[in-house]
């Protein structure tokens, strides 16, 4: 393999290392690779800590099993705790979940940044304060809308059934150059197509003579008479064995590590305050099943292609997201002669649902011996917007001719038409129940000028600790409703630019 | 590079995790060594999980299989030991339940028939055989779209060559 110059993985170092730089950022996706780049190609040294290995393009295929393990954080089984729970996933690589999410990039809608800045006294953070910054987003990561030879026929049959009904419908936008279509996005894009920040934000930090070390696990934030002073860490062997140890003495820590592990880094390293940890929101997505009698195949094209905003007020999005078989059969309710049944018509079958504005919040917290663990309790309002959710989204496929659907409730039966639906949601589903999911964590570290509700000010610096900054998912005031790397982005472009312009007060 | 998934199936486990997946599993899974494939991805993904994680999948593996001896019509004998109909059965009721510990059986049967669809044949048997897909659409892209890719490329800032170890 051939590993970039200024890249190290954990085969490269033998021994503890101590560096020195003038900014270390611990952790490689949107925020961190962003901030990175912007900060290096400004002048400053740079080093970026990254728990994961380094996977490039070449070596993504379409093995399910191979993804999770190399590409994702346990296997791609997080489980946020609650009744019920909630399983997500997060990357953990070199480019983070930029590397395995769906590509989808969008602005945070005018209405959220306005109520976060209200909330929060967030200052220059307004709709017209960010278009700048998401027009530079888009402008690098090709963000456009896709080629219509690669939109799959799963995304056809759920649109259809959206028109069909009358609801508004919008064709997503992806940070995508001539994206091919090959549907194996969760599993790293095969052509490069995919601009994540493994194409882009990384290799441009690179470039600019910033250091990378993968394998590398970040421990603690160093402190020096209150203020950040670099990091420790340590290097992962294969099998999770800690390797050599690491210490990086900077004059800034910004910490991008994703909305479990930043609260988790930012108390082992002593900090404690009331929004520290708080506040998870996790946009819970459920997952309708619809078997139609014509071949779908729902592989082949683009991962998600469309999506249905009719709702999008109410705190709704509807998608079809096909899914691997290893995906679909982890998640059918069945299991014997019953699951291979489902499985046969695999090439039959489009998912799809609804992605949830939650209101209901978790938080993280650190267990001895098990790392950080999440807590999440759905609110009921969520609840019955889940339900909601998944009957507008069978609606849409029945409306698109699926002959039988398989709902994401415990227990329930098949329903193989609109009468028999609305039979089984006449009465109420429990809300332990429902079978939820998520990739988008957010809000564990988040933005607020008032040191009691938030962990950072508006431009990402940590409430009472100098020189050090977050800028990653965990910063948000509350939930963006629509997929996040975007926003991540362009505030970690809005973040870095301050830094550059205070660069003489850090001495970078 | 560090990755988590060298670890095998945790010792013990074995006959349990067989017997665990041909019961979740459909019955195509005897044919030729599917089952020892499975097994051997199955241990991949156990050992790509944290360690925690790791021996509560391993202890609910062992706790179903010796577990099983309370299901009346398993007659004392473990989930190993049982005929498949028993076996279904006793799985069967498990799996129906809502507690916590049927929670954790049921994230053990998904890791184990995720590891079942990941064989090659099974995925073929589903119409499912993406590679020659990905195959023709890139190289569609590159037909149709190739100047401009390589034009954007070209303009990026890219990572420059292969350089000495500095670590």
């Amino acid at each position: 393999m051939t590993v970039p110059r200024g890249l190290f993985t954990g085969a490269d170092v033998g021994t503890g290392l101590r560096l020195e730089c003038g900014a270390v950022v611990v952790g490689s996706g949107a925020g961190g690779a962003t901030v990175a780049a912007e900060l290096a190609a400004a002048g400053v040294d740079v080093i970026i800590l990254e728990e994961g290995g380094y996977h490039p393009t070449a070596s993504f295929t379409a093995r399910t099993g191979r993804a999770l393990r190399t590409l994702y954080r346990d296997g791609g089984g997080g489980m946020a705790i609650g009744r019920p729970s909630v399983l997500f996933a997060e990357g953990r690589c070199v480019g983070g979940s930029t590397v395995v999410n769906g590509g989808m990039s969008w602005r945070t809608p005018d209405r959220v940044l306005a109520d976060w800045a209200r909330r929060e006294g967030l200052t220059a953070a307004g709709p017209a304060d960010m278009a700048p910054y998401f027009d530079r987003a888009e402008a690098a990561l090709s963000v456009a809308e896709q080629d219509p030879e690669t939109i799959g026929r799963d995304s056809e049959l759920l649109v259809a059934g959206a028109r069909a009904r009358g609801w508004a419908v919008v064709p997503d936008r992806r940070n995508q150059l001539h994206c091919a279509g090959t549907n194996n996005c969760s599993s790293g894009c095969p052509t490069g197509a995919k601009r994540s920040m493994l194409v882009t934000s990384v290799p441009r930090a690179l470039a600019a003579g910033a250091r990378l070390y993968a394998d590398t696990r970040a421990d603690r934030v160093i402190r020096d008479g209150g203020a950040a002073a670099g990091v420790t860490g340590h290097v992962v062997r294969p099998g999770g064995r800690p390797g050599p140890r690491l210490t990086v003495r900077a004059r800034l820590v910004i910490v991008a590590g994703g909305a479990i592990q930043t609260p988790a880094l930012l108390r082992r390293s002593g900090l404690r305050g009331p929004a520290l940890g708080r506040n998870l929101s996790l946009h819970p997505n459920a997952v309708v099943t619809a078997f139609f009698d014509q071949d779908v195949t729902g592989w082949q094209g683009v991962h998600q292609a469309f999506q249905i905003r009719e709702f999008a007020a109410d705190g709704l999005l509807l998608t079809a997201t096909n899914l691997t078989p290893p995906m679909l059969a982890g998640m059918l309710p069945v299991h014997g002669r019953a699951l291979g049944a489902l499985m046969a018509d695999y090439n039959r079958i489009v998912t799809a649902g609804p992605l949830v504005t939650d209101t209901g919040t978790g938080w993280v917290v650190s267990v001895p011996g098990a790392g950080p663990q999440v807590l999440y309790r759905l609110a009921g309002q969520d609840a019955a917007r889940v339900v909601r959710g998944v009957e507008l989204t069978a609606d849409a496929l029945f409306a698109a001719g699926a002959r039988r659907l398989l709902l994401p409730f415990d227990g329930a039966p098949q329903v193989r038409d609109p009468a028999e639906l609305r039979q089984l949601l006449a009465r109420p589903v429990p809300r332990h129940a429902l079978q939820l999911y998520s990739v988008h964590l957010m809000g564990t570290a988040r933005r607020s000028e008032d040191p009691r509700r938030g962990v950072v000010d508006s431009f990402g610096a940590v409430h009472g600790v100098p020189r050090l900054f977050v800028t990653d998912a965990s910063t948000f005031p509350g939930p963006t409703g629509l997929n996040p790397m975007e926003t991540v982005i362009a505030l970690a472009l809005r973040d870095a630019g301050r830094l550059i312009a205070d660069r003489a007060r850090y001495g970078i | 590079m560090a990755s988590r998934s060298s670890a095998p199936m945790p010792p013990g486990c074995g006959r349990a995790a067989r017997r665990f997946a041909e019961v979740v599993c459909p019955p195509e899974i005897r044919a030729g060594d599917r089952a020892g494939r499975l097994l051997k991805e199955l241990g991949l993904m156990l050992g790509s999980l944290p360690p925690a994680a790791r021996r509560v999948l391993a202890g609910t593996l062992l706790t179903v299989d010796q577990g099983a001896r309370l299901y009346p019509a398993a007659r004392g004998r473990r989930l190993a030991r049982l005929d498949d109909r028993v076996a279904q059965a006793c799985l069967g009721s498990l799996l129906a339940r809502r507690d916590p510990a049927a929670g954790l059986v049921k994230r053990l049967k998904s890791v184990v028939v995720m590891c079942y669809y990941e064989l090659p044949e099974v995925q073929r048997e589903i119409g499912y055989h993406p590679d020659p897909f990905i195959a023709a659409v890139s190289r569609r892209r590159l037909e149709r779209h190739g100047a401009e890719i390589r034009a954007a490329e070209a303009g990026r800032a890219g990572p420059g060559a292969p350089g000495p170890r500095r670590p």
